[in-house]
């Protein structure tokens, strides 16, 4: 620990105390500074904070002081003010680049989050599950840390903060247990993976890391077992041909030499590892842009087609052939998978998207379109190879699109509701958007022009989403913002008028709220309850399934059952789970759907009958927490058929979370 | 903001300092800042008491202000920045009504009034002249290195150069050749000329109230512009006697009855005092911020105290610690200057960190490659702020600083 340059070499254990003393007169001093001034009290308790993790037992003395900071304002007017909007896959980032007093912010924050995670703290902003699932994707993003020897990269990039930021991935891995910390993180990503979002990148970031591990002798991974094989062997090596890893450029020559029943094991070793993960490895495109040229016949193999893609890519094989072309790449791995997803789903049949489609290859992007596609996704290929993938995806996967770490749920809920119902109109909105870099829309026959409008709800560029939601959020948030300036001075939700105007027709007319608007109270929430029954509970709307997804509100609380705000949302069905219990399978425009809504109301994004990427409630729990749905005027059901008993359960639900005090 | 207490002044700090602030929040005053409108926004999202104004050179607005400050019941103006000590002498004549508080105020504001005013008051002071432009600095070069025996050739003594009316280190050259004299730009005259004395260079903030000091710190400097500490060491600590007579002199000569000053001053070589300047307001360099790492109470606080008339004896006794045997060790800093032409990142040396004297820092990574030329003293990039029990140490400390670098 000593310098020898210096002569002075003090016990670690000296140092810590010494430091440790002069933390808490820092801490203490930040304490008693007013809010308005914390930022000029925090630099000792940083700088402090930042020697002390590189000591041994450093991290252990800050993590039974992170109440204390928290409490003294450490983290007052940053970012981590808020954990609940942190996001993990930034993390190593911040470690890496950013200036030694936010990396260590980050580390102190970190520590935090083990802290709640671990239950040794409360924090009213995050759940202690949250917290939890946050610390295992950190430890997942950053396992070289805990394992291998530093690198010289992150030498260099870590600088003064490579010992403490070892030292606290360190003390994390020993609270949660060295055993499982592997386990937990496959679990982790296993969990995510099941909800099949469209953006992977940080789920293909924390598989690399447990890559790395595997491959180092050194480490310990018996305990990883056959999960971490699959995950790691879907991205690197699925197939035969691949196995060891070989590189682009060698896979690429060993195609040339395979005869046809390799190439067949081959296309169907790349179709197994991509339906059972979601992932797509870099070596598929390679394999499947060899044989569209050389074998499209092993084109659905390599795709994993039922006889429905199959007969779909047969009857537009040159579109298909030209896909494969102009979209499928290596940087655009994914795309495969949206490819094989929107074959199954036969939309090719309908008469628009073909022409649709080949309008799309042949669109010329507006420049400044280009631009923030190639700003998100770089230079490696033209933008419009990035929105080509990105349309695949989308119409693959329409519950895959996430809102990023964007205030934009209701754009990102429109674009799936579109991809999923009404695929032609949303290519149609990519075209405008992507071309003019601007679209119409209109409000009750008034015509609504996004370039003419001020901005929305969004600041600053979009962050982690997909090409279509980059070409197209931009102008359906300002054009959704604008239709709600249309509404000023009507009683009510503005949504009962945008939601229908916004995303088309099937949205129905008729709206109800639980609440009063101008009071936020509940307002007849029994005839309320009932409504939503008789419209989607097959057993109360004459045994009829839900038949164009619909916009909903709800009232999302915390883990604590505490109300923190309203979200948009999308039912998509409503059916009987495999234990015969009645649940509603929704949309939700958060990136990661599984989420703890408190006093019971846990988020299903699998194991309960979803399909990827539904979210499901049993419908009780479902309702409880919905403020907002909306109906068919002249498709009432039969509201009277519901029991008091069920709408009091519902009842005592709200009653007992967002609803407390209406 | 803490409780305040009816019996003693409202004030109003003059300038905007979240530090000060922060200290006169948490004091028993109530108070108002005066600063301007840049930091009305800050100042409402955070419920601090506000009134915007611009202090430009002074003007017939002064009235304007000490208007508005006596309808809103404001008895003390308190400044902050060389740039308002005039206005709050100002704004101190009307509210305390008394006339001369102005014209003291414009004798701390001009450095060569300043220096007149102490010699006719039979301090001494080095051998001075006022310069309009760099004609003048030539020609007090030369006589003063004439006076010297120097021949031509022989290197120079230098002479000091200080812009009239800019705060402590900005503004303050050092010139040695006609060259230097090329480099000062027209903004900077009018300025005081100094002959430089070889000797002893510190400074004091001293706390005074109804004429009396009622705490005396002495701020050592190990390197002018580089490195402080506080309390000075046993060797220098030892004039205290000597230095208080100087300061009570000073007292006098500027007919202070309250408030903070910042005068400086040199020993020479034969043990005599000579006056440097002195200023009436907040000290550059952290000396506040030392004096509450090393005595624990807050200098804001402090200063507030003894600008109010309504202070007490007994609540100012119980205010202040005892110099030097209270401290709770030394306090230093160190400013930190790039001393490579290209930095592209900032790393505390390890040798520093690992000292047991060291603290902490506020150094921030370079924001461009390019260091720009060190014009006067002044623009230091950060404080590294060092603690320790021995003063001597504390000396070795900030000195090896200067070999390293914490910008690379």
């Amino acid at each position: 620990m000593t310098d020898p340059s210096t002569g002075a070499a003090e016990d670690p254990a000296v140092t810590l105390e010494r430091l440790t003393g002069r933390f808490d007169d820092c801490l203490a001093r930040l304490a008693d500074t007013p809010a308005f001034a914390k930022h000029t009290a925090k630099g000792g308790v940083i700088d402090y904070g930042r020697r002390i993790m590189g000591l041994p037992g450093g991290p252990a003395v800050l993590y039974d002081r992170v109440a204390t900071m928290e409490e003294a304002g450490i983290f007052a007017g940053t970012d981590w003010d808020h954990p609940e909007i942190l996001q993990a896959p930034l993390a190593p980032n911040t470690l890496r680049t950013a200036d030694q007093s936010t990396a260590t912010l980050e580390c102190l924050s970190e520590l935090r989050l083990l802290a709640v995670g671990q239950g040794d703290y409360f924090h009213p902003a995050i759940s202690s599950e949250q917290a939890r699932h946050f610390v295992s994707q950190v430890l997942a993003l950053n396992l070289t840390f805990l394992f291998s020897a530093p690198s010289e990269a992150d030498r260099v990039a870590l600088g003064r903060l490579a010992k403490p930021v070892r030292n606290l991935y360190a003390f994390i891995a020993e609270r949660t247990g060295y055993d499982n910390i592997i386990g937990s993180l496959i679990a982790e990503i296993e969990r995510i993976l099941a909800q099949r979002p469209i953006m992977v990148d940080d789920v293909k970031a924390m598989v690399t890391q447990i890559a790395i591990c595997m491959a180092d002798a050194s480490i310990d991974t018996a305990a990883a077992g056959r999960g971490a094989d699959r995950l790691v062997s879907a991205l690197f090596g699925p197939t035969a041909g691949c196995r060891e890893d070989p590189g682009i450029q060698v896979y690429a020559e060993r195609l040339e030499t395979m005869d046809v029943h390799m190439l067949t094991q081959e296309a169907n070793g790349f179709a197994r590892a991509m339906h059972d993960t979601g992932l797509v490895s870099p070596y598929h495109p390679v394999f499947l842009r060899y044989v569209a040229y050389q074998r499209p016949d092993l084109v659905s193999a390599a795709l994993g087609l039922s006889s429905t893609g199959r007969d779909g890519f047969l009857c537009y094989q040159q579109l298909i052939l030209r896909l494969i072309e102009d979209a499928v790449h290596v940087e655009t791995a994914q795309s495969v998978y949206g490819l094989a997803l929107m074959l199954e789903r036969g939309i090719l049949y309908v008469p628009a998207i073909g022409p649709a489609l080949w309008r799309q290859i042949f669109l010329p992007l507006h420049p400044a379109v280009e631009q923030s596609i190639a700003a998100t996704f770089g230079a490696a290929r033209p933008a419009r190879v990035f929105l080509l993938a990105g349309v695949l995806t989308v119409l693959g996967q329409p519950m895959g699109v996430g809102q990023g770490n964007n205030p934009t749920c209701q754009s990102a809920r429109a674009i799936s509701m579109w991809a999923y119902t009404d695929p032609d109109y949303l290519l149609q909105l990519i075209a405008w958007a992507a071309r003019d870099n601007t679209l119409t829309m209109h409000f009750e026959g008034q015509p609504i022009t996004s370039s003419e409008l001020q901005q929305g709800l969004m600041a600053g560029p979009l962050l982690d989403v997909d090409a279509v939601s980059i070409a197209l959020v931009p102008h359906l948030d300002r054009v959704y913002i604008e239709m709600g300036r249309h509404t000023a001075g009507r009683p009510g939700d503005p949504h009962r008028w945008i939601n229908a105007e916004f995303h088309g027709w099937w949205v129905g007319r008729g709206c109800r709220l639980a609440i009063d608007v101008p009071t936020g109270m509940l307002e007849d929430f029994d005839g309320f309850v009932r409504q939503f029954y008789a419209t989607y509970h097959p057993y109360h709307n004459g045994n009829q399934p839900v038949i164009h997804p619909q916009p909903a509100g709800i009232a999302v609380t915390d883990s604590a059952a505490r109300f923190i705000g309203w979200h948009a949302i999308a039912i998509y069905r409503v059916g009987l789970d495999p234990s015969g219990g009645m649940r509603v399978y929704f949309y939700n425009p958060n990136n990661d759907g599984g989420q703890d809504w408190g006093d019971g109301v846990v988020v299903s994004t699998d194991g309960n009958g979803e399909r990827f990427g539904e979210s499901s409630l049993p419908i009780a729990q479902f309702a409880s927490r919905l403020y907002l749905f909306h109906f068919d005027e002249r498709e009432r059901g039969w509201p009277e058929t519901v029991t008091a008993e069920e709408v009091q359960t519902v009842e005592d639900f709200a009653r007992r979370s967002w609803a407390a005090a209406r | 903001m803490a409780d305040t207490d009816p019996n003693k002044s409202y004030v109003a700090l003059f300038g905007w300092s979240l530090r000060a602030i922060a200290g006169v929040a948490k004091f028993n005053r109530k108070y108002v800042v005066v600063a301007p409108s840049w930091a009305e926004q800050y100042a409402k999202e955070n419920d601090i008491p506000f009134i915007a104004w611009d202090f430009e050179r002074l003007n017939e607005r002064s009235w304007e202000i000490a208007k508005i400050l006596q309808d809103e019941g404001v008895e003390v103006a308190v400044p902050l920045y060389e740039e308002t000590v005039e206005w709050a002498g100002a704004v101190n004549a009307v509210l305390q009504n008394k006339p001369r508080l102005l014209s003291q105020a414009m004798l701390f504001r001009d450095k060569a009034l300043m220096k007149r005013r102490a010699q006719l008051a039979g301090i001494r002071v080095g051998i001075f002249e006022e310069a309009h432009d760099r004609v003048d600095v030539v020609r007090f070069l030369k006589r003063v290195n004439q006076t010297l025996l120097k021949l031509d050739g022989d290197p120079n003594d230098p002479i000091h150069f200080k812009a009239f009316d800019k705060a402590g280190c900005l503004g303050h050259r050092v010139i040695r050749t006609v060259d230097d004299v090329e480099n000062i730009s027209d903004d900077e005259f009018p300025a005081l000329l100094e002959s430089h004395l070889d000797g002893w260079e510190f400074a004091c903030e001293v706390f005074i109230h109804n004429r009396k000091i009622r705490f005396l710190n002495i701020s050592e400097y190990v390197h002018l512009g580089y490195s402080v500490f506080i309390p000075a060491s046993p060797k220098l600590e030892a004039y205290r006697e000597q230095i208080t007579r100087e300061i009570e002199k000073l007292i006098e000569a500027f007919d202070i009855d309250y408030g903070l000053i910042h005068p400086e001053y040199f020993i020479a070589n034969d043990g005599v005092m000579y006056f440097g300047e002195v200023a009436y307001r907040v000290p550059g360099g952290n000396a506040f911020e030392l004096m509450e790492r090393a005595y624990g109470f807050n200098a804001y606080q402090g200063q507030v105290l003894v600008m109010d008339p309504k202070a007490t004896d007994e609540e100012i006794e119980a205010f202040f610690p005892k110099e030097v045997v209270d401290a709770k060790g030394h306090a230093g800093c160190f400013l930190v200057y790039p001393r490579r032409r290209v930095v592209s990142e900032m790393q505390i040396p390890e040798e520093t960190e690992n000292d047991p004297y060291f603290e902490y820092h506020d150094l921030a990574p370079p924001l461009e490659q390019k260091v720009s030329k060190r014009a006067a003293f002044g623009n230091h990039w950060g404080t590294c702020y060092f603690f320790g029990p021995d003063a001597d140490r504390m000396k070795e400390v900030l000195l090896e600083q200067e070999e390293r670098d914490f910008y690379t």
